[in-house]
């Protein structure tokens, strides 16, 4: 397993674009995550030059237990510019043929696959790590005084980002494999959530609550998008989802066993 | 000896096209086997279900007796149509990746990057060797694993002669190490030069297996030239002339059985012409391989 992984980090550490990509998702993701109270500021002064106050001390955005939920929510925005990484990775086999070489060589199409398979875990496991860093770091800061007794609530939002980004991964690995081309696949990409949009708003026009509509959390996007509710609308004194549901935990376990079955099934069968 | 590709009744269709009709081959330990055929005959199809990369319609093979997995195709060093690396990784970063592919020893590198004379060039990125040197590093990585077997597809596909020249060099060297090589080319000359044994592919079919060595077996050509006017019709009276040709002002007669240059020596001597030229020719690769093409229409 080691060994596999290891090849395909040969293959990229050497690769610039790699990198650049990679640093500026780590850069953007940490700078974002890190200044969400200076983005408060400039809220609260804008709106005062509308005659508006805001007290941004009334928002706890980083007081624990509600970071978890706030800073992994806007993570996961960003898992679109690793997914772009691994369509590249992918892609890149097949335009340059290697993937032919690798099993001429002597991988066996899975063990191909499963060497993406382990760079994507490899991937969602340094964004957990990241995000992990950036929470205690910047909820310490923040938080006036620490409750012990409730400082974990919400942590196990990271088991869901970690599922949300590597299912995220799973399926650009899947684009890629099906489609083979980067240009048209990371388009693809980019659209799917669109995609998936309009096929549901045809389904369930005029049923969007009625017998069918609990159907929704069944697509592939919208169940990694429930892994982790938006949490600010908790803000403006909404009920919010403050904890991860089992049930999105298992549709999109599925979905991303799903997805690699499928890469592994189009892997298979064709000739390379 | 003992068998170290065995292939089986291999069938690939695309589509309705048959690219490989029921192939059955055998090659010994040793052998440099030679796979012969036009353009689109299969020869690459065939090496490309041996490697594992095209998935075959019908048949099987086994290589050392045993059916084929990854594993097996670690043992076999192979380089198929051109070269494949990733273009930004050095010459020796591409290696390094074979060699962990393989589970080969990284040591034996820097004796292949000797072999194919690429040292100096190592630390460069591939994108930026000429073709030759993408070949000599593809013959490389298929010698970094020590194979068994050696697969090299067209491997002088598109050098100059004097690249060609160096490859087959490699190649001859190799052979004397006792490696077993199946070289697939369109180059008869080539094949004739370096091969022990050859197959014959066309339009799928098998249409000739058999040593070099038969090449030309059984038939005699002497070229003949000499200062006389009408030798031509000299050399029809001669008993031993089966058919006789001109080609660019030497004569050239195939002979009968029993008959060999030096009877046709003496016959001309005996009518007091003295040969400027004479000269036996076996028949060519060349001349067997599109007799073998001609017969199958």
């Amino acid at each position: 397993m080691l060994h596999l992984l290891k090849i395909d980090l040969k293959k990229m550490t050497s690769y610039r674009t790699f990198w650049v990509i990679c640093g500026l998702y780590f850069l953007t993701l940490g700078f974002t995550t890190a200044s969400g109270m200076e983005i408060l500021k400039w809220i609260a002064n804008k709106s005062s030059e509308f005659g508006a106050s805001i007290n941004i001390n009334r928002i706890p955005l980083y007081h624990f237990p509600d970071i978890w939920q706030n800073l992994i929510w806007i993570s996961g925005l960003f898992k679109i510019v690793l997914a772009v990484m691994v369509v590249i990775s992918i892609t890149n086999e097949y335009q340059y043929r290697t993937l032919r070489q690798n099993v001429i060589d002597g991988l066996s199409r899975w063990e191909f696959l499963q060497s993406k398979i382990l760079t994507n875990v490899m991937l969602s496991l340094v964004s957990v790590g990241m995000i992990l860093s950036i929470t205690l770091l910047t909820g310490f800061i923040y938080t006036p005084k620490i409750e012990w007794e409730f400082f974990f609530v919400g942590a196990e939002f990271f088991i869901a980002y970690f599922l949300e980004v590597f299912a995220f991964l799973s399926y650009a690995l899947m684009l890629g494999v099906l489609v083979q081309r980067s240009g048209l696949t990371i388009v693809l990409l980019m659209l799917s959530h669109m995609i998936e949009a309009i096929i549901k708003v045809n389904l369930f026009r005029e049923n969007w609550s009625g017998n069918i509509g609990w159907l929704q959390q069944f697509f592939p996007l919208e169940s990694i998008t429930n892994l982790v509710p938006l949490p600010f609308t908790r803000y403006a004194l909404q009920e919010i989802q403050d904890y991860v549901s089992i049930t999105a935990v298992l549709i999109a376990l599925g979905w991303t066993a799903l997805f690699n079955y499928f890469s592994y099934l189009k892997l298979k069968k064709s000739d390379i | 000896m003992e068998t170290v590709l065995s292939v089986n009744k291999l069938t690939k269709n695309f589509g309705k096209l048959c690219a490989v009709n029921q192939l059955d081959l055998e090659v010994k330990r040793g052998q440099v086997f030679g796979m012969l055929g036009p353009n689109g005959s299969g020869k690459t199809t065939t090496l490309g279900m041996l490697m594992g990369v095209v998935n075959p319609t019908a048949g099987n093979f086994s290589w050392f007796g045993e059916p084929a997995t990854h594993l097996t195709r670690r043992k076999i060093g192979a380089v198929l149509e051109h070269p494949i690396f990733y273009p930004y990784l050095s010459g020796q970063k591409n290696l390094e990746l074979n060699a962990m592919i393989k589970g080969a020893d990284p040591t034996n590198i820097a004796k292949v990057l000797d072999i194919v004379e690429l040292t100096v060039r190592k630390d460069d990125k591939y994108k930026t060797y000429s073709l030759g040197m993408k070949q000599r590093l593809a013959i490389a990585s298929a010698l970094v694993s020590d194979p068994i077997i050696l697969i090299l597809d067209e491997p002088t596909n598109g050098l100059d002669p004097m690249g060609i020249a160096e490859i087959r060099e490699i190649i001859k060297r190799i052979a004397n190490d006792g490696k077993t090589i199946i070289l697939a080319s369109h180059l008869l000359d080539e094949v004739q030069k370096v091969c022990t044994h050859f197959a014959v592919l066309k339009r799928g079919n098998l249409m000739h297996i058999g040593p070099v060595d038969d090449v030309g077996k059984g038939e005699e050509i002497v070229e003949v030239q000499a200062y006389h006017d009408d030798l031509g019709i000299l050399l029809q009276e001669f008993a031993g002339s089966a058919t006789i040709k001109k080609e660019n002002g030497i004569f050239q007669v195939m002979m009968k059985d029993g008959f060999h240059s030096k009877d046709l020596n003496r016959f001309l001597f005996d009518k007091g012409i003295v040969a400027s030229h004479l000269a036996t020719r076996k028949k060519s690769l060349e001349k067997q391989f599109l007799e073998i093409l001609a017969d199958a229409k």
